[in-house]
């Protein structure tokens, strides 16, 4: 594994850590105070700072340095995470994704608005400042920053105990020079590994090595938690620590050597609070070289000092305190007696860990792997049913076993295939994360005031759907609050909650995916919409529509009701973009909207672009394989029922209401004639405006799972034809694009209406 | 302690006493037991904790059992990671190497 293909997982797992570290924030931003969710984001952001020194991102290190700093203010409570506070947390969140991104791609990030973040910051973590401290006189919260930033209440009297401390924001270069005012001080670390510390290839031994070039060491090992010699466990951790370190240096520092072993072990670091010890401690000042050569976890914070710090060693190496060592040893003598039951807590503690580091576990897999298993799982599902339609056309015996084979091979085929394609399926939740960070940023460039609730973040689908829904749904969560929601004035002036609410949800129904998306705004105007469509020449002046048509209109080119056109959104490029993304991915978008209440824009996709359910028809003499999940009924046409209307549109009469009549084989100019319904059958679907349409095809095969296989990628993109399949017999069917033949037939019914155009040129080229 | 060194097994430590030293040396102390042992570490350049654990509990299980336990040849480097993490392993040491 080259160096590259590590700075690529580092990148992966930053985007993992990034969205934990949202989500983080924004659930204490919902008033959650648990410890735990503080120690989640703490951790996140921890972690791509560690790995970033590791790769010398420097930038990176540095801006992450200063957010954990403010963030261990408010993991120490020092810091009130009050909504100011995670304001700037969010924001800064957002910086960081940014200079990950940065650091990824190349390119630059905005420096203003990092610098601006790093003063906030640092302003946070200094506004807790306890008086008193040593080198740096608390300043006032100060605000450089260009934004206000609001400092949490005034500082509480530090701990005694804590009163040397201070989170001074510092960064690595900064290492090893300065200090030399400062009175040394003592520190009392307690340092308890955990099992996991060793079988990540750290070791305690050279832990305490980087320890001991802090300052001046002493030990004490508490060994009373070794079990019996046949009850133990090689690997467990049974030795703890408590270790007095004198040193000119901070509490940072002592603790930045246990910076990558912290969440594997107890660790407590604070001033000792007298000099005389209870506890026997080996002094440790001797010189340490020789563990150098072959340490596996160099930090490069503690190599800058090593000379400097070799040397302070070498000076006391004669100091060799005897008389505390034969305390010591009389503590090893005793320790038969201790009580076995630590020993057995601990293992229980170890086991427990580790059934949780067991639960979650996972692989990352190259994309193209699993792509190449998911074709060859279709090659597999196709040939089957070659198979099948072989043996069926051969079995002139009727053997039962064979069939009853097939029938199994059948079942696993499909069920190879479900467990294939869920490989892919991934939960939305990162999608809907970065809808957030968009609220955040539009409400404040617009001055609104927004929060985004996410529903069902956890609803699985396709990567490939996922990772194409993000822009669709981008321009939505713009729209919606660029237009959608009204200022906080005009929304106080309703009635309404001056802070507007949009909400984001996903859910599975029916083999597909559904995603809501929601605002409490205004509603569509309609009269505005319609007038809009009329003066850029969408409709007829005197065009009837209803209620539903017009909100439709909006996913019309060239379309938008914004009064001033805005950097967010309202050039015009809006909602048919959106549209033609979601149609692209296989998906129907609709709207639905109540003046003064609101709008909810429903996206309904495909859970997988893979395979596909159809039912099999012929169409003049052509195989088409039209989507199941489009088809609502199939009948089969009255003469009595089919009604013409106009010159060459008809309809047919369903239950009493009137559908459209759709020749397929005249649309993708298979015949040049219009078919005669009575001989045919009709497909019921659903067309996107909710309306229904009935298709007409000459006659149903029968229902069937097919292998997607992209027109685009193999040929071209052919109007009307969503993809193509092989069939059983091993010939090529075309897969109908229901929406784009329904819009085709909407079109030849609206003649000259501009914005269906296209759609009616693939009556001449399918 | 009373050894004699003649009828004593001989342990040569490894020379990395890392973690997966730590379970190969518990399986060869166990395979020992209720035998002298005498220890040659003079071989080891690097100590894990894990590693002293193992033999701390087996210096334990062998004071138990009454058998003798006693490392005779220690490196540099063993007596100073002991040093190092706090551990008094002069009580194991034989007589002629102590300091």
């Amino acid at each position: 594994m080259d160096m590259n293909e590590i700075k690529e997982i580092f990148f992966q797992e930053c985007e993992e850590q990034l969205a934990e570290l949202e989500s983080g924030l924004l659930k204490l931003n919902d008033g959650d105070r648990d410890p735990e969710t503080v120690n989640a984001v703490f951790r996140a952001v921890h972690s791509i700072k560690g790995g970033a020194g590791a790769f010398g991102l420097d930038d990176l290190v540095s801006f992450a340095h200063v957010f954990e700093t403010t963030l261990d203010c408010v993991r120490s409570n020092k810091l009130e995470p009050s909504q100011d506070v995670l304001k700037v947390m969010l924001k800064s969140a957002d910086v960081l994704a940014d200079l990950v991104t940065a650091a990824r791609d190349g390119g630059g990030v905005d420096e203003g608005r990092s610098r601006g973040l790093v003063k906030e910051l640092e302003a946070l973590a200094r506004g807790e400042l306890p008086s008193g401290g040593a080198s740096e006189a608390p300043k006032p919260p100060a605000k450089p920053a260009p934004a206000p930033v609001a400092v949490a209440p005034a500082p509480a009297p530090a701990p005694t105990d804590d009163s040397g401390f201070q989170p001074i924001p510092f960064t690595f270069d900064e290492f090893g020079d300065e200090e030399a005012t400062i009175e040394p001080s003592s520190f009392e670390v307690v340092f308890k590994p955990r099992r996991e510390l060793y079988s990540k290839g750290n070791e305690a031994a050279l832990l305490l090595r980087d320890l001991s070039r802090v300052g001046e060491m002493s030990i004490n090992c508490d060994i009373d938690s070794l079990p019996a010699f046949e009850k133990m466990d090689p690997e467990a951790a049974y030795f703890s620590w408590t270790i007095n370190v004198k040193t000119t240096k901070s509490e940072q520092d002592i603790r930045s050597v246990f910076e990558f072993a912290e969440w594997d072990c107890d660790l407590d670091v604070k001033l000792a609070e007298s000099t005389d010890e209870e506890l026997p401690m080996i002094p440790v000042p001797f010189d340490l070289d020789f563990l150098n050569d072959d340490s596996v976890d160099d930090e490069p914070a503690v190599e800058n000092h090593s000379a400097e710090q070799a040397a302070a060693v070498a000076a006391a190496e004669a100091a060799s305190n005897v008389s505390k060592m034969a305390a010591a040893a009389a503590r090893v003598e005793k320790k038969e007696s201790q009580s076995a039951a630590a020993a057995a807590a601990a293992a229980a503690s170890a086991n427990a860990a580790n059934a949780a580091a067991g639960a979650g576990q996972t692989i990352r897999v190259d994309l193209d792997r699993v792509d190449r298993l998911i074709n060859l799982v279709g090659e597999l599902v196709i040939n089957q049913a070659m198979l099948s339609q072989s043996v069926i056309e051969n079995d002139t015996t009727g053997t039962s076993s064979i069939n009853m084979g097939l029938e199994e091979l059948q079942q696993l085929t499909r069920e190879i295939q479900d467990s294939v394609m869920a490989i892919r399926a991934q939960p939305v939740k990162p999608v809907f994360q970065r809808m957030s960070r968009i609220v955040r940023e539009v409400a404040d460039m617009v001055g609104k005031s927004i929060r985004l609730v996410t529903e069902g973040e956890n609803t699985e689908v396709d990567k490939t759907v996922i990772d194409k829904l993000a822009e669709p749904l981008t321009h939505m969560i713009r729209n919606a609050v660029d237009h959608g929601i009204e200022t906080p004035e005009k929304r106080e002036a309703a009635g309404k909650n001056p802070e507007g609410t949009v909400k984001l949800t996903a859910k599975h129904r029916s083999g597909r995916i559904l995603i809501e998306l929601q605002d409490d705004g205004a509603g569509i105007n309609r009269e505005r919409v319609r007038q809009k469509a009329i003066d850029n020449d969408l409709i007829p002046a005197d065009a009837n529509l209803t209620d539903e048509e017009i909100d439709n209109l909006i996913f019309m080119p060239g379309f938008s009701t914004a009064d001033k056109i805005s950097d967010i959104s309202g050039r015009g490029v809006g909602m048919d973009v959106v549209k033609r993304s979601i149609q692209a991915l296989g998906g129907r978008i609709s709207i639905s909207s109540r003046p003064g209440q609101g709008s909810t824009f429903t996206m309904s996709l495909p859970l997988t672009l893979a395979v596909l359910d159809g039912m099999v028809v012929t169409v003049a003499g052509q195989t088409l394989v039209v989507p199941l999940t489009a088809i609502v009924e199939t009948l089969q046409p009255e003469a009595a029922a089919i009604h013409s209307f106009g010159a060459n549109q008809r309809l047919i009469s369903i239950r009493n209401s009137f559908c459209p009549l759709v020749d397929v084989g005249r649309i993708l100019n298979f015949r040049s004639i219009q078919a005669n319904p009575v001989e045919g059958v009709a497909l019921l679907v659903e067309s996107e405006g909710g309306g229904q349409r009935a298709l007409m095809v000459d006659a149903i095969q029968g229902q069937r799972q097919v292998v997607i296989k992209s027109l685009e990628a193999n040929y071209t993109h052919v109007p009307g034809i969503a993809a193509a399949t092989i069939l059983g017999d091993g010939r090529v069917a075309l897969i109908l694009d229901v929406d784009a033949v329904v819009a085709a037939s909407r079109g030849q019914s609206l003649r000259g209406d501009g914005a269906l155009k296209s759609d009616m040129s693939l009556a001449a080229t399918g | 302690m009373a050894v004699n060194n003649n009828s004593a097994e001989t342990l040569k430590l490894a020379k990395v006493l890392d973690l997966n030293e730590a379970s190969n040396l518990h399986g060869t102390l166990t395979s020992l037991r209720g035998k002298d042992v005498a220890i040659d570490a003079s071989g080891v350049e690097r100590v894990g904790v894990q590693c002293v654990q193992v033999l701390l509990a087996a210096a334990n299980a062998w004071e138990k059992d009454s058998k003798s336990l006693v490392i005779d040849k220690v490196s540099d480097a063993f007596r100073k990671t002991m040093q190092l993490i706090g551990i008094n392993i002069d009580h194991l040491l034989a007589k002629e190497i102590r300091q």
